[in-house]
C-alpha cells in the first residue's frame, strides 16, 4: 500500500503527550492547590498552563486526524465508540446505584431540605434534547455519498449545537434556581446525588457540543471525516438516552 | 506448518539500526515503543514500591521504632506501596506493556486500531504515576492504604485528592486502552486469521479489556464521590447524614475483585505462551479453555465482590450468596492452571529462564490458591480478616505469583524487542534469588496471620513473641531485592551486551516470532500477513 519508504518510519504525534501533561495540570494539580493546599493563585496558575495546552492539543489532534482520514484504520472509530459508551454507561451505573442504596435505606425521601422541584424545567429540557437527537440525525443524512450537500450539514449541525447549548443554559438556570432556595451540594444525600448526576450529565452534554466543535470548524472549510461525525452523533444520541433516566429517577419517580 | 507473507525486501538492520532519536520515542505512537514507555512507567513502579515494601519490612524487624519513629511515615509508605504495585506496577505491566507488545503482532497487525490514543493511554498513564509520586513531596500526603476507605479518608488530614486523581487519570488510561485493544482485536486481524486461531495470550488480553471497561468506571465514581465528600461537602458516605460507608466499600470492591482478573488473565495468557514454546506443545484443550476458563471468569468476575464484607455488615444472604458465587469462581480459574498441566504434560520441557518463572508461578499460584478457598468461607474469615493471613495470601495469589508471570514473560520477549539474548546464568540466578525470597517472606507472613497478628500497623507490642518471624520475612525481602536487583542487570546486560539472535530462538510458531523480524521495524511484518488454513501458533505437530 504505501510502500517501504513510508513503513520503515516511525510514526509519531506531539499531542497525546501534550494533552496529558495538560491534564496534569488542569486536573490533580488545580484541584490540589485550590482545595487541599488553599493556594488559589497556584490553582490559576496551574489552570492557565493546563487549558492552553488541552486545547492546542485537541486542535492539533483533529487536525492531524482530518488528515490522514484514509490512514490504516480510518472509519474504525464508529465500531470502537459502542465500546467507550459501555464505560460511559457503567459510570452512570455507579452513581445511580449509590443514589438508590440511599434514598431506599432513607427513612422518608426526598429529606429536609429539598425545596419543591419544578416538573416543566426537565420537561422541556427532554424536549430539546430529543430535538437535537433529530436534527443530529438531519446533518448525517446530508454527507451521505448520494446527496452530499455540505451547506445543509452545518446548518443541521449548527442547530443541533444551539439546541444542546440551550439545554446547557437550561440547566445553569435551573441550578442557580435551586441554589437560591438554599439547595446546594451539601445540602443533604438527595442533593449530593441530584448535583452529582446532573453535572455529571451536563458535562457529557459539553464534550458532545465540544466534539461537534471539532466537526463544525473544519467543515466549513470543506473537511469532514465521516466516521467522526457518526461516533460524535453515537456519542450524542446515548447522552440524550442517559438523560432519560437521570428525568425519570431524580425528578419524576 | 505453512505459512506465507509477503517478504518485502526489509532491511532490518537499517529499520532498527538507523539511530537513536529521542523524538521518535518521546512521540511515538508505534505500538512497540508505547510498550517500551509502558514498561518503564510499570517497573519503575515496581522499584520504587518495592522500596517501600523494603522501608516496612525493616521497620517491622525489630519491636518499636526501627527506621522511623513516625507511625504516619508508615502509613505513607503502606499507601504507596499497595496502590502504586496495583495501579501503577502489575496492571500497566501487564495490559500496557504486554498488550502492546504482543496484540498487534500476534493478530498480524501493523499497529492497533488508534495510536494516538494508544499514546494518550501510556501517558495519562504516567501522569497517574506523576500524581502518585508527587506522595514524596506534598505536605499531608495520603494515608488511606490502598482501599482509601471511609470515613478515615475523608476525616483524615491528609491529600485524598492525589489519591483520587492517581485512580482517575490511570482509570481514564484503562478505559481508552480498552476500547483501543477491543476494537483492535475485533477488526484488526490478518486475512484468515480466525478467531479459533489466536493466541490464548490474546483471548486473556481481550477478557481482561472487556473487564476495564466495564468495572473501572465504578472505582472512578467510588473515589470521586470520596472527594466530593471531603472536600465539596456532599454526603454519600456520610452516615449522619443518611448516606453510608458501606455504599463506598461495594463499589470499590465491585471493581477491585475484577481487578484481580484484569491481572490475572493476561499472566497466566502468558504462561500459557511460555510454557507452549518450552514444552513443544500445543495447548491443553485449547478453546475448551477459552470458553470455560477465560469466559466463565468473565461471567463470574462481577458476582464475587463481597467476600471483601463479609464482616463489613452487609446483610447475611449476601455473605451467603457471595460465598457460593467464590466457590464457584475458583472452578474456572482452576481449570486454567489444568490446562497449563495438560500442555506440560508430555511435552519435551526445556528449562530456560522463562520457563523457570512459569514453574515457580504454578507453585506460587498453587500456595495462593489454597490460603484463598478459606477466605472464601464466611465463617473461617472472621478469624482471619485483618490479620498478616490477608497480605500473606494475597502476596501469594497475586502479587508474586503475578510477578512471575510479568518477569517471566519480559524474559520471553526480550530477545524479540533487542535482537538480543540474555544471559541464562544471570535469568536462573534472579529467580532463584527472588523465588526463595518470597517464600520466605509471606510464609512467614501467613503464619504470622494464622497467630493473629494485625495487619496494617506500625509496630506489634503486644506481640514479642513474633518477632523472629518478622525477622525472617525481612531476610527474605532482602533477598527478593537482590533477586529483583539481578533481574534488573540481566536486562540491561541483554539489551547492550547480549549476544545477536535470529528472529525465532525459541523455535515458537506463533506469529510474532515466525513473522517479524527482531527487533520489528515500524508496520511490523514488511508487508501483509496471510494466516493459511491449517496455521495455528502451536503447532507444533502433536
Ligand atoms: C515482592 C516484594 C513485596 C514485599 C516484601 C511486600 C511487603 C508488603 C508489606 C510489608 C505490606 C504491609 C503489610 C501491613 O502492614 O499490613 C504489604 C502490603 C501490600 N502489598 Fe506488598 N510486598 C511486595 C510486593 C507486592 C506486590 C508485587 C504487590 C502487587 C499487587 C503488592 C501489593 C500489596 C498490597 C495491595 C498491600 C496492602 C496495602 C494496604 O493495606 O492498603 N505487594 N506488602
Ligand atoms: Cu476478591
Amino acid at each position: 500500500m504505501n510502500g517501504h519508504a513510508h513503513e520503515l518510519k516511525w510514526h509519531t504525534s506531539y499531542w497525546p503527550l501534550l494533552v496529558s501533561v495538560g491534564t496534569l495540570f488542569l486536573a490533580p494539580l488545580a484541584f490540589g492547590f485550590y482545595f487541599v493546599y488553599k493556594m488559589p493563585l497556584a490553582a490559576f496558575v496551574c489552570l492557565g498552563i493546563g487549558a492552553p495546552l488541552v486545547l492546542i492539543s485537541i486542535i492539533g489532534w483533529v487536525r492531524e486526524g482530518l488528515e490522514d482520514e484514509h490512514g490504516y484504520s480510518a472509519g474504525l472509530s464508529v465500531w470502537a465508540m459502542p465500546f467507550f459508551i459501555v464505560a460511559e454507561a457503567f459510570l452512570f451505573v455507579g452513581f445511580f446505584a449509590a443514589y438508590w442504596v440511599t434514598r431506599l435505606t432513607a427513612p422518608f425521601w426526598p429529606p429536609p431540605g429539598t425545596p419543591e422541584m419544578s416538573m416543566a424545567v426537565p420537561v422541556v429540557m427532554t424536549f430539546i434534547l430529543v430535538a437535537s437527537s433529530f436534527t443530529i440525525h438531519l446533518a448525517e443524512g446530508k454527507i451521505e455519498d448520494e446527496r452530499y450537500d455540505g451547506k445543509g450539514f452545518i446548518f443541521w449541525l449548527a442547530v443541533t449545537m444551539v439546541l444542546g447549548a440551550v439545554f446547557l443554559g437550561i440547566s445553569a438556570f435551573e441550578w442557580t434556581e435551586l441554589y437560591h432556595h438554599g439547595f446546594v451540594f451539601g445540602t443533604n444525600v438527595f442533593s449530593s446525588s441530584f448535583f452529582s448526576i446532573t453535572g455529571f450529565h451536563g458535562s457529557h452534554v459539553l464534550v458532545g457540543l465540544a466534539l461537534f466543535l471539532c466537526i463544525l470548524l473544519p467543515a466549513l472549510s470543506g473537511k469532514v471525516n465521516k466516521a467522526f461525525v457518526k461516533s460524535a452523533s453515537v456519542y450524542w444520541h446515548f447522552v440524550d438516552v442517559v438523560w432519560f433516566f437521570v428525568v425519570s429517577q431524580l425528578y419524576f419517580w | 506448518m505453512s505459512s506465507t507473507m509477503v517478504t518485502g525486501s526489509v532491511d532490518t538492520h537499517q529499520a532498527s539500526g538507523s539511530g537513536f532519536s529521542l523524538k521518535e520515542w518521546v512521540f511515538t505512537t508505534d505500538h512497540k515503543r508505547v510498550a517500551v514507555l509502558y514498561m518503564i512507567g510499570a517497573f519503575a513502579a515496581f522499584l520504587v514500591a518495592g522500596i517501600m515494601a523494603i522501608l516496612m519490612r525493616t521497620e517491622l524487624a525489630s519491636l518499636g521504632p526501627t527506621v522511623t519513629d513516625n507511625p504516619a511515615a508508615y502509613n505513607t509508605w503502606l499507601y504507596f506501596h499497595g496502590a502504586a504495585m496495583i495501579l501503577g506496577y502489575q496492571i500497566p505491566a501487564l495490559t500496557g506493556f504486554f498488550a502492546n507488545y504482543y496484540v498487534p503482532l500476534m493478530i498480524g497487525a501493523k499497529d492497533v486500531a488508534f495510536p494516538r490514543v494508544n499514546a494518550l493511554s501510556v501517558w495519562l498513564f504516567w501522569m497517574g504515576l506523576v500524581v502518585a509520586l508527587l506522595t514524596f513531596v506534598i505536605p499531608d500526603p495520603p494515608d488511606i492504604m490502598w482501599t482509601g476507605y471511609p470515613p478515615y479518608s475523608i476525616l483524615t488530614g491528609g491529600n485524598t485528592a492525589f489519591y483520587t486523581f492517581t485512580v482517575l487519570l490511570m482509570g481514564f488510561s484503562s478505559i481508552a486502552a480498552g476500547v483501543n485493544f477491543l476494537t483492535t482485536i475485533i477488526y484488526m486481524r490478518a486475512p484468515g486469521m480466525a478467531w479459533s486461531k489466536l493466541n490464548i495470550f490474546i483471548w486473556c488480553t481481550l477478557a481482561a479489556f472487556i473487564i476495564q471497561i466495564i468495572f473501572v468506571p465504578i472505582l472512578g465514581v467510588a473515589v470521586t464521590m470520596l472527594s466530593l465528600d471531603k472536600y465539596l461537602g456532599t454526603h454519600f458516605f456520610n452516615a449522619a447524614a443518611g448516606g453510608s460507608a458501606l455504599i463506598y466499600e461495594n463499589l470499590f470492591w465491585f471493581y477491585s475483585h475484577p481487578a484481580v482478573y484484569v491481572i490475572f488473565l493476561p499472566a497466566v495468557g502468558l504462561i500459557y505462551e511460555i510454557v507452549a514454546t518450552f514444552a513443544r506443545n500445543r495447548i491443553f484443550n485449547h478453546m475448551k479453555m477459552v470458553y470455560y476458563g477465560i469466559f466463565g471468569v468473565l461471567a463470574l468476575t462481577g458476582l464475587v465482590w463481597a467476600h471483601h464484607l463479609y464482616i463489613a455488615g452487609i446483610p447475611n444472604w449476601m455473605v451467603l450468596i457471595h460465598v457460593f458465587t467464590t466457590l464457584v469462581i475458583s472452578i474456572p480459574v482452576g481449570l486454567l492452571m489444568i490446562g497449563l498441566l495438560g500442555t506440560l504434560y508430555k511435552g519435551s520441557i526445556q528449562y530456560s529462564t522463562p520457563m523457570l518463572y512459569a514453574a515457580g508461578f504454578l507453585f506460587l499460584f498453587l500456595i495462593g490458591g489454597l490460603t484463598g478457598i478459606p477466605n472464601a468461607m464466611s465463617a473461617i474469615y472472621m478469624h482471619l480478616t485483618d490479620t498478616y493471613w490477608m497480605p500473606g495470601h494475597f502476596h501469594y495469589v497475586m502479587a508474586v505469583s503475578m510477578t512471575t508471570a510479568i518477569l517471566g514473560g519480559t524474559y520471553y520477549v526480550l530477545p524479540k524487542m533487542t535482537g538480543r539474548m540474555y544471559s541464562e546464568t544471570l535469568g536462573k540466578l534472579g529467580f532463584f534469588l527472588f523465588f526463595i525470597g518470597v517464600n520466605i517472606t509471606f510464609m512467614f507472613t501467613l503464619l504470622m496471620g494464622v497467630k493473629g497478628l494485625p495487619r496494617r500497623y506500625y509496630d506489634y507490642q503486644q506481640f514479642p513473641e513474633l518477632e523472629w518471624m518478622q525477622q525472617w520475612a525481612t531476610i527474605g525481602s532482602y533477598i527478593i531485592l537482590l533477586g529483583a536487583l539481578v533481574v534488573l542487570v540481566s536486562w540491561l546486560h541483554c539489551a547492550f551486551f547480549g549476544m545477536r539472535v535470529g528472529p525465532n530462538p525459541w523455535g515458537s510458531r506463533s506469529l510474532e516470532w515466525t513473522h517479524a523480524p527482531s527487533p520489528p521495524p515500524p508496520g511490523n511484518f514488511g508487508g501483509e500477513v496471510r494466516v493459511p488454513e491449517d496455521w495455528s501458533p502451536y503447532g507444533y505437530g502433536k
